[in-house]
């Protein structure tokens, strides 16, 4: 006779909804977990998805998704013509918040050089690439937009070629691909009044300098803020060449900073990644703990509350072993239904595709927080299991 | 033919100065199918003595003989004390003390199968006891839903079904009123009689006691006939 199936289905309610509330706590150890892995894979897909060896930046920078960088757009010319080179393309990627699909919307627009194809877009799920030189977008799957949707950014309408599914800058926000000048002119595009207060400042800075008004007017063009800047260049090595030697080389003679793809990500994951990883690994810890606290909370009050059905037990001669496997039955039970629970939750949630973020959820992962959990569990119950064994069974006599 | 002989049983509590003489020089047999009833008012000792008879206390000088069986002279761990207790003895309690979350059946064919008989066998013999008992009808009920008469009846079927060789039934008619209290009585002594378990009764009502073969009542730890 399985004491602890009688107990739990004599009290179901109770164990049901402390499966739910431990669950649920579950699923969000889950979610985080999941999270967790995501801005990983998010943080690293853009720059294994650009298929190069080298990024060039901004001197002393270590951009292009860590901290802004800036190049000259004819730089990437230059390092083209770097031996060991066998393609450089111009790449800029920045995050914008618009209007899209009727809502608003944060995404980073990607912009890259459609000849050349360095850094084009990967997960297509449907539709093609840009082909055009112009007001052509590849847009992904998250922001809801459609194949043959205009979308009007800046101040031209962008037609939507292609749909990408999991296309996600760091932040886990989706990505739109653009034809690099289409980029460049969201990126830069001023309203009238702006371009207004630009020039009328630029020339302001002119006067003071001492020109004359019609030389300051003269000049005011030469002045005007750079609008053909690019985040890096992106660079693909011949076969067989050492990345060292033509890193050197574009940092000794271009005055520019060099990653590997791998050093590239390393900044990644040290920088923006490691901050958010600690966050979330304490709150996964924390709760974890409050998860295993309440099992065993609600283990050792259902062990009182039998107290003298326990010493009865022990008094009509039961073993030892009848009352542990009593306890420890209904650990298990509630540790391993809470944890099914709260692990389809997380997975409907991830196939619902209703989170906003990535979540991934690995093999190592879920069965550490089973293990965490279920080894959790037995040893808090341990003190139930303590308190039913000291229980004296003359507990069960008298009124 | 004994099933209980207790010998010159003495326990004391505490020591020196403090010692308290609980129960001293306590001698009575009890025979197969008789009826024993044990008196006394509250602190005379007759919870120390059940507990030493139910083997939960160890004495403190004495011997205490079950089915032919020495307890405590054999080296016993408290593991086969508890699998004698599990083979030779029934109780039934004062409060009934049923398993909350057990059915009628199932607070019966417990203790069959801590005893290993298998569920099968146990739930077969479990109907049949609770038959003998008149109470088979309520067998898939909980504790709760039952009267305190039913309960104790379900108490007294627990008690017997591993047809021990005694039965301690600690205050069993005081949650009961009168007329329920006698029909447990008069189920006590058809038990002894048709089962040939000795029953050792504590209680307080001498009014129940009616038709037992022997009375004991316990005065200052001194067991008086």
């Amino acid at each position: 006779m399985d004491l602890a199936i009688k107990d739990i289905s004599r009290h179901a309610g109770k164990f049901i909804a402390t499966i739910l509330g431990v669950g649920l706590l579950l699923t969000i150890v889950f979610i985080m977990n999941g999270i967790y892995r995501g801005i990983i894979a998010d943080g690293v897909w853009l720059i294994e998805n650009t298929d190069t060896d080298l990024w060039v930046v901004e001197r002393g920078r270590g951009g292009p998704f860590n901290e802004q960088s800036r190049v000259r757009m004819d730089m990437y010319k230059s390092v083209q013509a770097t031996p060991g080179v066998m393609q450089a393309g111009p790449f800029i990627v920045y995050a914008v918040q618009r209007e899209l699909a009727g809502k608003s919307q944060q995404f980073s627009i990607v912009g890259y050089d459609i000849a050349i194809g360095l850094g084009m877009p990967g997960r297509l799920i449907a539709g093609r690439q840009i082909t055009a030189s112009h007001y052509e977008m590849v847009a992904d799957k998250k922001l809801g937009l459609q194949l043959d949707d205009k979308v009007r950014l800046g101040v031209h309408d962008y037609r939507v070629v292609g749909i990408t599914k999991g296309a996600v800058d760091s932040g886990g926000n989706p990505l739109i691909y653009l034809a690099l000048p289409d980029a460049q002119e969201v990126l830069y595009q001023m309203d009238n009044q702006a371009i207004y207060a630009s020039r009328a400042a630029s020339l302001q800075r002119l006067l003071n300098a001492g020109l004359s008004q019609e030389d300051a007017e003269r000049m005011l063009p030469l002045v005007s803020p750079p609008v053909d800047t690019i985040s890096a260049v992106l660079v693909r090595l011949r076969p067989g060449e050492d990345p060292q030697l033509v890193k050197d080389l574009i940092e000794k003679w271009l005055y520019l900073s060099v990653f590997s793809s791998d050093d590239e990500k390393n900044l990644m994951l040290e920088g923006r990644v490691k901050r958010i990883s600690i966050v979330l690994g304490t709150f996964r810890i924390l709760l974890l703990v409050v998860s295993i606290v309440i099992v065993a909370l609600i283990v050792y009050v259902l062990t009182i509350e039998k107290i003298k059905s326990i010493a009865t037990l022990k008094l009509i001669g039961a073993s030892n072993w009848v009352i542990i496997r009593l306890i420890l039955e209904q650990t298990l039970l509630l540790t391993i239904s809470s944890f099914l629970f709260g692990y389809t939750m997380a997975v409907l949630l991830k196939v619902s595709e209703k989170f906003p973020r990535t979540l991934y959820f690995l093999p190592f992962d879920t069965t550490s927080i089973f293990l965490i959990m279920l080894v959790g569990g037995i040893l808090a119950s341990g003190l139930a299991v303590w308190h039913a064994l000291k229980a004296p069974p003359a507990l069960a006599l008298g009124g | 033919m004994p099933i209980l002989q207790v010998e010159r049983i003495r326990k004391i509590f505490g020591e020196g100065a403090l010692a308290v003489t609980a129960l001293d020089s306590i001698d009575f047999t009890v025979n197969k199918g008789e009826l024993m009833a044990l008196l006394g008012p509250s602190g005379s000792g007759k919870s120390t003595l059940l507990l030493c008879l139910s083997l939960i206390l160890e004495p403190t000088a004495g011997r205490i003989i079950i089915n032919n069986e020495e307890i405590y002279n054999n080296g016993w761990t408290n593991v086969d004390v508890r699998r004698f207790r599990r083979e030779n003895i029934g109780f039934i309690f004062q409060g009934h003390n049923l398993i909350p979350f057990l059915t009628t059946l199932d607070n019966v064919a417990l203790v069959m199968t801590l005893n290993g008989v298998s569920d099968r066998d146990a739930r077969k013999k479990s109907i049949e006891i609770l038959e003998y008992l008149e109470i088979a009808h309520r067998a898939d009920f909980y504790p709760s839903f039952l009267s305190g008469g039913e309960q104790q009846r379900v108490a007294i079927a627990r008690a017997i079904a591993n047809e021990p060789a005694l039965i301690f039934a600690d205050e069993p008619t005081a949650s009961l009123d009168t007329e329920r209290g006698f029909k447990v009585m008069e189920l006590l002594k058809r038990i002894a009689k048709e089962k040939g378990s000795g029953v050792i009764t504590v209680t307080h009502d001498h009014r129940m006691i009616e038709g037992f073969d022997t009375v004991y009542e316990l005065r200052d730890g001194m067991l008086v006939k």
